[in-house]
């Protein structure tokens, strides 16, 4: 590891590319974990504004667990455990222009199926499984941000998709 | 390959183009495609890093502001609080000055039951507040004491401190000369580090830096306190210098020693019979102008 500049984060720029780095895998982290509905956007903002209290405390290699503990916590404190549901966005691209009736209402059909699975899925298998695949991260990318190994998060990413396909299908 | 290994390389979008033609042949292709083509629907909220960070940033100077808010106002009272506290120590710690004119006299109350009389020209300094714990003075001129009893007592001249132990002495230091007079209890001299105790009646003088023996004094107080001056074998130049003090005049001496001893009085209301005393003895004879006296040898 190289030599730190700083020893802490109290100063703004050095502050804002820290968020700029965190901010959006913290915000997709928590929103695929908890869903919308707690408001990921300003458990990301508490979390920022506390590290920024706290930046003499904190090494910038630090800020990273830091902002995902606090966030996470925060979350935690205002849930009582419920079923997340993820949101299914209407903006979907069209993939085919020629679409009858029938087939867009197997299609809804097979979402409200994939939705009721993804909510069945557990927590670390879900932020996983929606981080590969939705926004697009490798194995090793994932991997540091959780602080787990890459054989683990491939374990999460297979076990969610088997369980995913199980659970359509039964459905 | 096996399709495990097929499926878990597709995951991570490991996947060259020979085996990719090998995943699109496994039966369960479609599905997967299909699966994964509708997950894209659950993906996460738009995340604006740049808007967001200007919020985050706006909230930060906006609390850091209410900190601000409240800490100006009590760093205001603070500072009042320190300049008033500052204030009352210092007039409370103040030492006390009394001076004396020419021809004035004064008697002070010490903060005990201690007496201080001033002869004329003097300067005294005590501190009102560190009294009990020290009785200490500055003396710049003359002085009769009456020290009530109580812990030591210190007189701080230029030439000498004094130390008390009983009651009642006299004082005087002026230019090259120190003497103190005993009058009752016990007194300590220290005079180059080296003390000396007067009992009752024993005095100690220094002229010119030299130790004078003086003979018994018998009175009871200082002869100043009743408005008359008395020297007995002394320099005519001390006695010049104490007339000058008390009436405000300037003397100048034509044909005379003023290193002679003398042995005269003067009193202090009545500046023609003081003249008197002083030249008559000693077959003087004087001229007077306004505030100038001449003295001079037939």
């Amino acid at each position: 590891m190289g030599k730190q500049l700083h020893n802490n984060i109290c100063e703004e720029r050095l502050f804002s590319s820290i968020f700029n780095k965190h901010s959006k895998d913290l915000h997709n982290f928590l929103y695929y974990k908890f869903g919308a509905l707690l408001n990921p956007k300003d458990k990301v903002q508490e979390a920022f504004i506390k590290l920024w209290q706290n930046c003499a405390k904190i090494s910038p290699d630090k800020a990273k667990s830091f902002v995902f503990t606090t966030a996470n916590n925060l979350m935690l404190n205002e849930a009582a455990h419920q079923k997340v549901v993820l949101k299914h966005q209407q903006t979907k691209p069209k993939m085919s222009t020629n679409e009858s009736p029938e087939f867009l209402m197997q299609e809804a059909e097979y979402n409200d199926k994939l939705q009721k699975a993804l909510a069945n899925l557990t927590e670390p298998q879900r932020v996983a499984f929606m981080m590969n695949r939705v926004e697009g991260k490798r194995f090793k990318e994932i991997a540091e941000l959780l602080d787990i190994s890459t054989k683990a998060v491939e374990k999460r990413i297979y076990g969610a998709l088997k369980k995913l396909r199980e659970d359509i299908k039964e459905l | 390959m096996n399709r495990e290994e097929l499926i878990s390389k597709w995951l991570n979008n490991d996947l060259n183009d020979q085996e990719f033609e090998a995943f699109k042949n496994l039966e369960d292709y479609d599905d997967l495609a299909k699966l994964n083509n509708s997950l894209q629907a659950f993906k996460a909220e738009d995340y604006n890093t740049s808007a967001e960070l200007d919020k985050v940033l706006s909230k930060i100077k906006s609390t850091k502001k209410q900190t601000t808010h409240w800490i100006k106002p009590l760093m205001r009272v603070a500072a009042i609080l320190a300049v008033c506290f500052s204030l009352y120590y210092y007039t409370t710690t103040l030492d006390t000055t009394i001076t004396t004119q020419f021809a004035q006299k004064t008697t002070i109350e010490l903060p005990d039951a201690s007496s201080v009389s001033l002869n004329a020209k003097s300067l005294l300094v005590f501190n009102k507040k560190d009294w009990k714990q020290e009785r200490e003075v500055e003396l710049n001129g003359e002085a009769f004491f009456k020290v009530a009893k109580g812990s030591t007592f210190n007189v701080i001249t230029k030439s000498g401190t004094v130390t008390v132990y009983g009651t009642q002495f006299n004082v005087k230091q002026r230019d090259n000369y120190f003497e103190v007079i005993c009058y009752e209890g016990l007194v300590g001299v220290t005079y180059n580090t080296q003390e000396t105790k007067l009992k009752p009646g024993d005095s100690f003088l220094i002229i010119d830096g030299k130790i004078i023996a003086k003979e018994k004094e018998n009175r009871l107080t200082p002869s100043w306190l009743n408005n008359e001056s008395q020297f007995k074998s002394l320099p005519f130049k001390e006695v010049i210098a104490e007339f000058e003090r008390q009436y405000h005049v300037n003397i100048t001496l034509l044909n005379i020693n003023s290193d002679e001893l003398v042995t005269v009085g003067f009193p202090h209301n009545n500046i023609d019979v003081a003249i008197k005393n002083i030249t008559v003895p000693l077959h003087l004879t004087h001229s007077k102008d306004n505030n100038s006296i001449t003295l001079k040898r037939e």
